[in-house]
């Protein structure tokens, strides 16, 4: 596909965003085309920046932590999950095993809740209106778990640094278990709207595709590297918070492209309740707090943590100078990273494509803008 | 902010303080493995430090060296991932500003850091050539600390908008100040923070 | 002739809409008749801020340790207090918290040595202005005052 237009046809140039909908909140693309071709994209992002960053300068650690939930607000309890792991190690605090199984239900659930987020909206995308609905009803399960673990829905500022606030209320194993027993049937029911509708794959296969190299190259994680198939995922290459004890599968796709990207984002879900089971039959007793200090106050250090959030790697590189506060406090989003990789991805796509592209790369301008 | 000073009695909990001593250094332990072997013959005295701390590696080199020890890990070790690419403000500083890029290696499962320490006005090379995905990530260095990368193909603020005035993460700018300023001009008065 | 009394009596019409109608069962109706009906809060959510008393004397709970204004990312809260001579020990005079920066993070109920700050149950927080947002220590005592309408 020459970068150029054909003979001697003019260049449109359009404006996708601020305020489109499928670009997922306040993301603007601006697309060079040539007829129903684009030839040539360029993101303008920032209209969400809340400069973050420079907030984590002025908070003390344990201050921060409601912060970072505002980042990815889709995935609020991962956020919180890298960074309370990034202030630990720099800490040096053991976290009690009871408070990482907690952690791992938590953080699962919030993948399942994620990944439904996206599966309904890039469903919506591409004018499949059902699975929206479907997505939600089982979202707000996990929601309602969350509620009545820590009191809030969304932004839930789960996890303190050292292990956890809140004990597990009395019925949050049944709760959980009710929802594992009740989702992986509705995996299904989702597989059959979407996985052989002739329409969803007529719009994904072959959209937006980015294979291993290019992943490596733009640093693409998360499912579309996955998707890409290269197997590698954190929780089992550097395994954190106890993922090691857990037995899951890492699923792969083979093309790298939207539609590899939905199969993959699927079996995750399936996968993660998987762990959700495992770490509750096993779930352990005692302390959820570990030994940590009443002032916060790391020695002086740097530390780089990431994990991997529904997204992709999100990594949290902190720089302590001995104070109460972060010196620096850098956030590794997923979700801009990614993003980058939309140019590449639909370059000599169609319009409408975009969308799909889009959808599939799931961002949370939140993230992306921090 | 956090640092104001709060009215009433000296309290007992955790209360900002600057530390008491000048910085202390970190607390480091150096890093020997083939790897650094294979970097100090390669590249001799532009690394000054191997070190490790927590478990996490990482190397100091010299800014004009950096892209050159990227693009050798990249394709002679594998660490064909770049990470991140960001920077820290050290004013008191003479070479103030530290780069950090983070680095892995899908092949080794593992991650080191190169750090490198450059004065204000110098242009470091730009890695983008290597690591496609340090565009938006060197943009924004730029935008945050008005770091400018020699040879970024388009080097332009990313998260803020194009006629903002300063970078804001380097410390000398205040969130005081930039909110004072704002309500100065837009509402005439003055804010009382 | 079968097809044709289907086609007159809209059989095949009725069916589609009863699955549209099964869900006017009682059990499958999820709208809540919000200001009537009450939404069903967790236990745990954290809503409006309330200081609590003692409810036999009457007395506030609060110690005036200004604990929970360190705690406050956003530094909303705002503790007076001064001295009593008496028993030397330090008295609550005023307390201010400001709603409208509130994001509900819990973190000053966390470090609440009494648990005299609480974050309630209650989420009607809507005020007419921007000062009905900072509620001083009576209406953090006795809850928000409902609006009082002339009709």
């Amino acid at each position: 596909m020459p970068d150029g237009t054909f003979l001697d046809a003019t260049e449109l140039v359009l404006n996708m965003g601020p305020q489109h909908p499928s670009t997922h909140g306040v993301l603007r693309v601006i697309l060079k085309l040539d007829g129903e071709k684009v030839i040539g994209t360029e993101c303008v992002i920032g209209y969400l920046h809340r400069g973050i960053e420079k907030i984590a300068e002025n908070r003390t650690y344990a201050q921060f932590a409601p912060y970072v939930d505002r980042m990815d607000y889709v995935a609020a309890v991962s956020n919180g999950l890298g960074y309370c792991l990034a202030v630990e190690k720099l800490l040096g605090v053991e976290v009690p095993p009871r408070a990482q199984a907690v952690r791992v239900i938590l953080t699962e659930l919030n993948r399942i809740a994620s990944h439904l987020i996206w599966l309904g909206t890039h469903a919506l995308d591409v004018g499949a209106i059902t699975p929206l609905f479907y997505c939600m009803r089982e979202r707000e399960e996990i929601l309602n778990i969350f509620e009545k673990y820590c009191g809030a829905r969304l932004t839930t500022h789960a996890f303190r640094i050292g292990g956890l606030q809140y004990e597990t209320y009395d019925t949050f194993e049944e709760d959980v278990r009710a929802f594992c027993d009740m989702f992986l049937p509705r995996v299904d029911e989702y597989e059959e709207l979407l996985t052989g509708n002739r329409i969803w794959i007529g719009r994904l296969r072959n959209v937006g595709i980015l294979n291993a190299e290019d992943c490596k190259a733009y640093g693409v994680t998360g499912p579309l590297l996955r998707a890409a198939g290269v197997k590698w995922d954190l929780r089992k290459a550097q395994p954190y918070s106890g993922y090691e004890q857990y037995d899951f599968e890492i699923p792969t796709g083979t093309n790298g492209d939207s539609y590899d990207r939905y199969l993959v984002r699927i079996q995750e879900m399936r996968q993660s309740v998987r762990i959700i089971r495992q770490a509750l039959d096993g779930l352990p007793g005692g302390p959820i707090m570990g030994k940590v200090p009443k002032v916060i106050k790391p020695p002086v250090g740097e530390v780089y943590v990431s994990i991997e959030a529904p997204k992709g790697e999100l990594g949290y590189y902190i720089v302590s100078d001995g104070s109460t506060q972060p010196y620096r406090v850098r956030v590794r989003p997923p979700s801009f990273v990614n993003l980058q990789a939309l140019d590449k991805m639909c370059r000599g796509a169609l319009v409408a494509d975009v969308v799909v592209v889009i959808g599939t790369i799931d961002i949370v301008l939140g993230e992306v803008d921090r | 902010m956090a640092e104001q000073p709060s009215e009433g009695k000296p309290p007992a909990a955790p209360k900002p303080q600057p530390p008491a001593k000048p910085p202390a250094a970190m607390a480091t332990t150096p890093w020997e493995d083939e790897l650094v072997r294979d970097l100090r013959e390669k590249f001799a005295d532009q690394i000054t430090e191997f070190s490790v701390y927590l478990g996490q590696k990482f190397l100091i080199a010299r800014p004009e060296a950096v892209p050159a020890i990227i693009e050798y890990l990249k394709l002679e070790a594998g660490f064909d991932y770049l990470v991140d690419v960001t920077a820290v403000d050290y004013p008191e500083r003479p070479e103030r500003f530290e780069l950090v890029y983070i680095l892995y290696s899908f092949a080794r499962n593992e991650r080191i850091r190169i750090k490198t320490r450059i004065a204000e006005g110098v242009r470091p090379a730009s890695v983008v050539r290597i690591h496609p995905t340090a565009n938006w990530l060197e943009r924004e260095v730029y935008d945050m600390f008005g770091i400018e990368f020699d040879g970024h193909p388009d080097l332009r603020r990313i998260l803020l908008p194009e006629d903002w005035s300063g970078h804001p993460l380097r410390k000398d700018t205040s969130i005081l100040d930039m909110d004072n300023r704002w309500v100065r001009e837009h509402l005439g008065i003055e804010s009382g923070q | 002739m079968r097809k044709l009394l289907r086609k007159i009596f809209l059989i095949d019409l009725i069916e589609g809409l009863w699955v549209t109608f099964r869900y006017q069962q009682p059990k499958y109706i999820y709208t809540e008749q919000y200001p009537a009906q009450r939404p069903k809060i967790a236990e745990r959510f954290r809503g409006a801020p309330r200081l609590n008393i003692n409810p036999e004397t009457g007395e506030t709970l609060c110690i005036a340790c200004n604990l929970c204004a360190l705690a406050c990312p956003e530094n909303l809260i705002v503790v007076g207090s001064e001295r009593d001579e008496k028993t030397r020990r330090k008295v609550l005079t005023t307390f201010t918290y400001d709603i409208s920066r509130c994001m509900f993070c819990g973190l000053c109920e966390d470090a609440c040595p009494v648990d005299a700050l609480e974050l309630t149950q209650d989420f009607e927080l809507a005020s007419y202005s921007r000062e009905g947002a900072i509620w001083d220590r009576q209406m953090l005592e006795e809850g928000p005052r409902p609006t009082k309408y002339p009709w």
